[in-house]
């Protein structure tokens, strides 16, 4: 009998325990996992190098970096330092000979199944020629050439002859389009002013789209990609939401109702506009239907409601309310129907963003004092800090394959724009020039 | 038909702002609901959404997929990579047509601050507001702008919100001091117009605060 309670009393401690932990840790566990889903195994690839046949001294190298970066970001691959392994790699020249044979039985016996290897150089003489370059992919336990691509184009496309090459790495071996040719939209700080920008996702060749000298705020990316849409201050005085074609430029006003009109989120497909705007009184959110102009209000309270985000079918959308005091995470039909609460940890929830593939949202969440990266699975049963430290984190915005989050964060001073893996593990700042870059948004794959 | 049924909506929703409108105003209460009789913002729409307030809307749903890669290929032809972004370059000519309503600063007028996380007036915000409703009835043909501010902390989304309530709260309190309404606006800039931009408690409350503008020109 003493004996029975005694166990069952170490036994109740040790699920105690168990549970703490599992709070504390095993959570964490489930997210890596699953954000790069239960059963993928990382593929091991090593790049035996982007020679250089003929360029400028920086064209194979930087082809070489740039592609590195994009395969360890893709997180599909596992990139290994082939040197380090022991594995040599001789200078191939024009073709896999002889040499290449003892480099495939080397990278099989480490566990390296895919190498690659390509050539850069000039398509003319003079020294304004295009660049072109190859890249072959080989699977090291067949000795098989598996594919390759052969691109050409000027000088200022050797980042993106990198960037496809990576993509189509990806596709090749995950059926994905990858990431390496998304962009992300954000905000950049230019005196007093807010104006918008874009840039590639590893940060590099930043464009300005605006030129106002005032406000302009939170972009969010239309689903083909061609446009963005954001809240801007008309007269300096009156908060519109209005689009910019990115292709020629071409800004105009969608929505002009008066009062706060801010966080506007174009659904999957394009044919509704979810939106707060406070020309009823207070923040409410609205749902317009592009194609009849029909406008829907979808809350009905006192309190403040913003930042619709869509699930990925459409069907559902996570917002932001201060009903309860502080702001919190809320989901509904996107009709308005069937209003839940999903967060109850902490006074203070917000910027809510749905996964692409819908089974987490990600938000900024205030502990310590602090405002930082949180995830929860949409039945509010799962939830991880991503970030921790000092700094204002704001503004999460997932990668389209789901396997990272852009955010903006004042950790290192100034407001910057980072990447973060969909774990919380790896951190990448991706702006270093300018005061203040903030509300980064990531654009759908092409 | 489609046309005549979205144009009804709008109306519908015009008419909600602008309280009263004889004719669907039974439909706009049971849409409506009841934010017209919270903190007292009822007014508070402005008539600009006078024509239909919403924009054109170009056809954004995704037509491919698949990204334009071909794949890997043992025997791959030579691929032109253009200049791959298909953005346009910025012209500032463009916003020059834009037109910038003209306010400035009074020393007469104060500004209000508030407390963390906060749109409750505070008592020495009681007191300034108190002094800019003197000065706005000595100076009855000036009209005021009441900016709501917030500090860095929190989401800029949130903080427009925040910015807002902050702005209305100001607004509100002169109202009941007497000024009339029609002379004052609001406009939220959230965290997004510091006017101090160190990181510490003695920069973040300057920065929450509701700045009073007057209206330049006429």
């Amino acid at each position: 009998m003493t004996q029975l309670k005694l166990v069952s009393a170490w036994f109740g401690g040790l699920l105690l325990l168990a549970g703490v932990v599992g709070i504390l840790e095993s959570g964490a566990a489930d997210v890596f996992l699953e954000a790069t889903r239960p059963d993928f195994q990382k593929i091991s690839l090593g790049v035996m190098g982007i020679q250089n046949a003929g360029g400028p001294d920086w064209l194979g190298g930087r082809i070489e970096e740039v592609l590195k970066k994009d395969v360890k970001r893709s997180l599909v691959f596992d990139l290994v330092d082939l040197p380090s392994l022991g594995i040599q790699t001789p200078d191939i020249g024009n073709g896999m000979g002889t040499g290449s044979k003892i480099v495939f039985k080397q990278a099989a016996e480490k566990g390296v199944s895919v190498l690659v290897w390509g050539k850069a150089g000039l398509k003319g003489t003079d020294t304004e020629a295009d660049v072109n370059m190859e890249g072959f992919v080989y699977d090291s336990g067949s000795n098989e050439l598996v594919g390759g691509k052969r691109y050409a184009g000027s000088r200022s496309v050797v980042r993106l002859m990198a960037h496809r090459f990576a993509d189509e790495l990806v596709f090749r071996y995950t059926g994905e389009p990858g990431i390496a040719r998304t962009k992300i939209a954000y905000v950049a700080e230019q005196g007093t002013a807010r104006e918008l920008f874009v840039m590639d996702y590893d940060g590099h060749d930043a464009r300005q789209l605006t030129a106002d000298g005032f406000l302009n705020l939170m972009p969010q990316w239309s689903p083909d990609r061609r446009f963005l849409i954001f809240t801007a201050y008309r007269n300096r005085n009156t908060q519109d939401i209005d689009m910019i074609e990115l292709a020629t430029g071409k800004r105009w006003t969608v929505i002009s109702l008066g009062g706060l009109n801010i966080t506007p989120a174009l659904s999957p497909d394009g044919n509704f506009l979810a939106f707060a705007s406070s020309h009823e009184g207070n923040s409410e959110l609205y749902r317009l239907d592009t194609r009849t102009k029909a406008i829907q209000r979808l809350t009905i309270n006192p309190s403040g409601d913003l930042s619709p985000s869509w699930s990925p079918n459409g069907k559902e959308l996570v917002f932001v309310s201060d009903r309860g005091g502080g702001p919190q995470l809320f989901l509904m039909g996107s009709d308005g129907s069937n209003v839940r609460r999903l967060t109850f940890e902490g006074d203070y929830n917000a910027a809510p963003v749905w996964s692409p593939r819908g089974n987490w949202i990600a938000y900024v969440c205030r502990t310590h004092k602090e405002y930082k990266l949180c995830v929860i699975s949409p039945d509010g049963q799962k939830r991880m800090q991503l970030t921790t430290g000092p700094g204002v984190d704001d503004s999460p915005s997932w990668s389209p394959d789901g396997r990272h989050l852009v955010f903006s964060s004042t950790a290192d001073g100034k407001s910057h724009i980072y990447m973060i893996d969909a774990d919380g593990k790896d951190i990448e700042r991706l702006t270093f020039e300018g005061t203040h870059n903030s509300a980064p948004s990531w654009s759908p794959a092409s | 038909m489609n046309k005549t049924l979205g144009t009804c909506s709008l109306v519908l929703v015009m008419s909600i702002a602008l309280i009263g409108m004889p004719g669907c105003s039974k439909k706009s209460v049971q849409s409506g609901g009841d934010s017209q009789s919270t903190q007292g913002m009822a007014k508070g729409g402005s008539s600009d959404s006078s024509k239909s307030g919403v924009g054109n809307f170009p056809d954004t749903g995704v037509q491919s997929g698949g990204g334009g890669l071909r794949g890997l290929d043992k025997n791959p032809s030579e691929e032109r990579v253009g200049s791959g972004t298909m953005l346009a370059k910025v012209d500032p000519s463009s916003s020059a047509g834009r037109q910038m309503d003209e306010f400035r600063a009074e020393a007469s007028l104060q500004d209000v601050f508030f407390a963390y996380d906060s749109w409750t007036i505070p008592e020495d915000g009681r007191q300034a507001l108190s002094r800019d409703a003197e000065w706005l009835k000595s100076n009855p043909s000036a009209l005021v702008k009441v900016e709501g501010h917030c500090d860095e902390r929190g989401t800029s989304a949130y903080n427009l919100v925040l910015g807002e309530k902050r702005s209305k709260a100001a607004r509100n309190y002169l109202v009941e001091l007497g000024v009339g309404a029609n002379r004052l606006s609001v406009v939220s800039y959230g965290k997004e117009r510091p006017s101090c931009n160190e990181h510490a408690e003695s920069c973040y409350q300057q920065n929450r605060r509701g700045h009073l503008v007057v209206k330049t020109g006429k």
